[in-house]
């Protein structure tokens, strides 16, 4: 039943990325997804669908072999895009090495010989220690199949199925909407506002997706604490720094010295930051908690809840972030260009104007590459943070990601279930990343003048 | 051309400072080429690691064909976890500090050939009086410590701090609320935080912290003589099931849970947090504190500076069950297998002057650990220091009045310590979101048995 439902999709799926315009064409499409599904489900040794698998392990199993049937075919048909483009095109095609085909090969080695035992090696282990129990005392391991990650999610397996299909029904429904309505009728512009919620339906998917049933809220808590204090921090230090670096690019006496000093978080690593706030916030041996005394005010224990450990976590990192947003958004500000805002300026643009329909547009690129790096920093590197000044608390509500995989993992020696939820993270990270890069397509602008 | 130079002699020194690490490990100990023992302990405060290191340094100055290197973690559990990584690696040290929940880990430990990764110290002595001229001091081990850490009739590891919980109480508040001696049972420290609470200075935070640690709750079981997991706690035969909601369980978290509720019992927001409940206590914003015995002197020695007189108890139980008698907690040394003959005599040799009766009576003295063998409190006695400081008799005299049974022995278990974590989460929880005793500690016990079960499988 499992693995007939894995064929079907398989197939379905290569066809559908692969292309099928020609009978043939879609027989090949399928042909590679049925490869593709094959490859993952056959190194799980279709466990999925094994007598003592759970349900939901079996409906892992079908997306799974869904996922690699659409690499397979996609990929294929991109490899086989490119060949024809280079072949189309005479004068583009890329340049040969007259020395040998092997040559490049060899200048590449350094670096794929460490890309390799350090990245893809330790990447690939990860991935199989997803599917065992192991612990990091005992040489001995177990098979766990799907269990590590279908222990994540919700018993029902119908959720687990259907929740990603309307997230996807969603995202495809609008843009065929946005697609097929005529540009500049209202129907065009609801479709064009409502392209964003693609994004939030996955978001919204994967939410109710998670268990709440071990620990403090299951899996869902730790989702969310991911969410709330990932987004805060991008969206603050992001802002916060654009300001910042709008005010520090005038004219000011002793400018150097400013920038200097508001550069400097930088310099200190996510565990300092902890240690510095540790000590400012800590409700009985903080310096905030001395001066309210002094004043005669009780100043809270931002341990006691939720809401203010979250604060004040989200408040290090972006003051961590913060120099790092300001050195790039200063050195972006030097690339608008003078004469288009004297220009604007001589036409009577205000400065809000100015900012918005010039400044902002020119900042593209370098805000874009600073939402990739802060999301990377506020998913990964918080983790210093986390530790220093709540370790989770309280009832696991500052406990984000890459803070449960240390914890299941290193600190509780679960390396099976650390790597599933390493696995996870890794996933969310690479699928907002391509996100981005597809919303960013054609709205940021590269063109330097 | 001089910056090629210079790149060559930095790849030049780094090869060097990488190569230069060997120790060689040969068995040839002499004192131009002294075969070095590492040691890793989880005490990185001042007193506990300058202790350490001072021992050590005594220890090579006498036997100088030996040198013992300490180094220090921060905590347990880092130390653990560094430990398991260094085993996984296959180069663990010499010597690791390891705390009592970790012994049937320790037990457990392979390495990727399936070898046992620690040897047992009592079958490497193998009967000997003295090692290196070092007298043999592990079968003078206090009765509570050895209860617990004897494994199949032999001790694995050498024992060394091992404190039990004990009650300390701010007098100065006590006495002004009226209450002349600090509460013995629940109902009594009820009774006595109310009067506390209504006194126009009552103490800022509240009445009484103690850290959310899962030694605590254990503590708890033992007293109401309830085992926390089968097979006689583990010590029969290997635990399969562990029991995270018992009847004696759910009583003190409830309890815990209602005096937190009643705005007695603060908690300070954190898992674990031994720096913070004492910092509370010590800037007298809490009246009563129940801690590691590990702390008495330093407890005792702040108040006297603060001009607070301190006072050590036992911890109070339950006053509607029979005390059945409190556990101890702390940590032992462990030695791995397969080192040279001069390797495992140099570690042997030092731990047994490590708590020979001066240093292990010094050690109490500093702390507060009970002293670890007869020895040791025989001379404490005849020093007259429990007179002096009776706070420091505290400790050994609850251990001495446990029974001999299974529960106020402790458990052996498998994974405890990310068991703790699940009764600690499971605390903290009811604590900060007032969620269901019962229902909650349900959820902790299907979380843990699946560690065990986990454990087990892999291990057992």
């Amino acid at each position: 039943m499992g693995i007939v439902a894995s064929i079907i999709v398989a197939a379905l799926l290569g066809a559908l990325s692969f292309g099928y315009k020609s009978v043939r064409e879609g027989a090949m499409g399928a042909a590679l997804g049925l490869l593709g599904g094959s490859v993952i489900l056959g190194s799980l040794r279709l466990c999925t669908f094994a007598a003592d698998a759970a349900s939901t392990e079996a409906v892992l199993g079908i997306g799974l072999a869904g996922a690699f049937a659409w690499m397979f075919g996609a990929g294929t048909r991109a490899v086989l895009g490119q060949r024809s483009a280079d072949l189309g095109s005479g004068e583009n095609r890329s340049g040969t090495y007259k020395l040998g085909w092997y040559w490049p090969w060899l200048l590449l080695s350094p670096t794929l010989l460490i890309l390799i035992l350090f990245l893809y090696l330790p990447a690939f282990q990860t991935f199989t220690l997803s599917t065992k129990l192991a612990n990091l005392t005992s040489p001995r391991t177990a098979d766990r199949c799907l269990s590590n990650f279908s222990d994540l999610m919700v018993e029902s397996p119908t959720r687990i199925a259907m929740l990603p299909l309307v997230a996807i029904a969603m995202i495809w429904g609008v843009a065929l909407w946005s697609k097929r309505s005529t540009p500049g009728t209202r129907s065009h512009s609801i479709a064009k506002t409502l392209q964003p919620m693609g994004i939030l339906a996955v978001v919204f998917a994967f939410y109710f997706m998670f268990e709440t049933e071990s620990g403090t809220g299951g899996y869902r808590l730790i989702y969310l604490n991911t969410i709330i204090i990932s987004l805060s921090i991008v969206a603050l230090a992001m802002t916060v720094g654009l300001a910042m670096a709008y005010l520090a690019f005038g004219r000011i006496r002793g400018i150097t010295v400013y920038r200097t000093l508001l550069i400097w978080p930088y310099a200190i690593s996510p565990p300092v930051a902890g240690i510095l706030f540790f000590m400012m916030f800590n409700a009985t041996a903080g310096i905030f908690a001395f001066l309210a005394d002094k004043i005669g005010i009780e100043f809270p224990n931002y341990t006691a809840s939720a809401g203010m450990a979250r604060g004040v976590i989200v408040l290090a990192s972006v003051w961590k972030l913060l120099g790092y947003n300001l050195l790039f958004f200063l050195a972006g500000l030097q690339t608008v260009p003078r004469a288009q805002i004297e220009a604007a300026t001589l036409d009577g643009a205000n400065a809000w104007q100015r900012f918005r329909l010039i400044v902002m547009p020119a900042l593209g690129p370098i805000a874009f590459f600073l939402l990739v790096t802060n999301l990377t920093y506020s998913f990964f590197e918080v983790y210093g943070t986390v530790d220093l000044l709540t370790k989770g608390a309280p009832a696991s509500s500052t406990s984000v990601a890459i803070y449960e995989i240390i914890r299941v993992g290193v600190n509780n020696q679960n390396i099976g279930k650390g790597a599933a939820q390493s696995v996870l993270l890794f996933l969310a990270v690479i699928g907002l990343t391509a996100w981005q890069f597809r919303q960013s397509e054609g709205r940021v602008s590269y063109a330097g003048s | 051309m001089k910056r090629i130079f210079g790149l060559l002699t930095a790849f030049a020194l780094i090869a060097s400072a990488c190569g230069g690490s060997d120790d060689g490990g040969g068995d040839a100990a002499t004192a131009d080429n002294p075969v070095t023992i590492d040691m890793w302990i989880a005490f990185s405060d001042d007193a506990r690691k300058g202790f350490t290191e001072e021992k050590a340094a005594e220890f090579n100055t006498a036997h100088p064909e030996y040198n013992v290197v300490v180094q220090s973690f921060d905590s347990y559990n880092t130390v653990f976890e560094q430990a398991a990584l260094a085993i996984d690696d296959g180069n663990p040290p010499e010597l690791i500090h390891f705390f009592e929940a970790a012994t049937q880990q320790a037990l457990d430990a392979k390495d990727k050939d399936g070898n046992a990764i620690f040897a047992s110290v009592t079958e490497a002595i193998d009967g000997r009086d003295e090692i290196l001229g070092e007298p043999v001091v592990i079968d003078d081990v206090v009765s509570a410590a050895t209860k617990y850490y004897t494994i199949d009739n032999q001790l694995y590891s050498m024992p060394w701090n091992t404190s039990t919980t004990t009650m300390f109480s701010n007098m100065g508040i006590l006495e002004a609320a009226g209450i002349s001696d600090p509460p013995d049972t629940w109902a009594e420290v009820e009774a006595a935080c109310d009067a506390i609470m209504a006194l126009p200075d009552a103490p800022s935070e509240g009445c009484i912290t103690w850290p959310n640690h899962g030694w605590f709750f254990e503590q708890a079981l033992g007293q109401a003589g309830a085992d926390l997991a089968n097979n006689e706690n583990g010590r029969a035969d290997r635990a399969t099931e562990v029991f995270l909601n018992s009847d004696a369980a759910l009583d003190y978290v409830q309890w815990w849970s209602d005096l937190e509720d009643a705005g007695h019992y603060v908690y300070t927001g954190t898992q674990r947090d031994w720096a913070g409940t004492a910092s509370a206590f010590n800037a007298g914003n809490v009246a009563m504190l129940v801690y590691s015995s590990s702390d008495t002197t330093v407890l005792t020695d702040t108040g006297k500076e603060n001009s607070v007189d301190v006072r050590s108890s036992f911890m109070p139980h339950n006053g509607d069950a029979a005390y059945a008698g409190n556990l101890i907690g702390g940590a032992t040394i462990w030695m791995t297998s397969g080192l040279s003959t001069a390797e495992q005599d140099g570690a042997l040799a030092f731990l047994n002057f490590f708590s020979n009766p001066k240093n292990a009576g010094d050690w109490h003295k500093l702390t507060g650990y009970i002293p670890i063998t007869n020895a040791a409190v025989a001379q404490l006695e005849s020093e007259g220091w429990y007179t002096e400081s009776p706070n420091s008799l505290v400790a050994s005299d609850q251990l001495n009045a446990a029974a001999d049974t299974p529960a106020s022995t402790g458990a052996l278990l498998g994974n405890f310590v990310s068991i703790r974590d699940v009764v600690t989460l499971a605390i903290e929880d009811i604590l900060v979101n007032d969620v269901d005793v019962t229902e909650r500690m349900g959820s902790a016990q299907s979380e843990a048995q699946t560690l065990l079960d986990d454990y087990n499988e892999l291990n057992g």
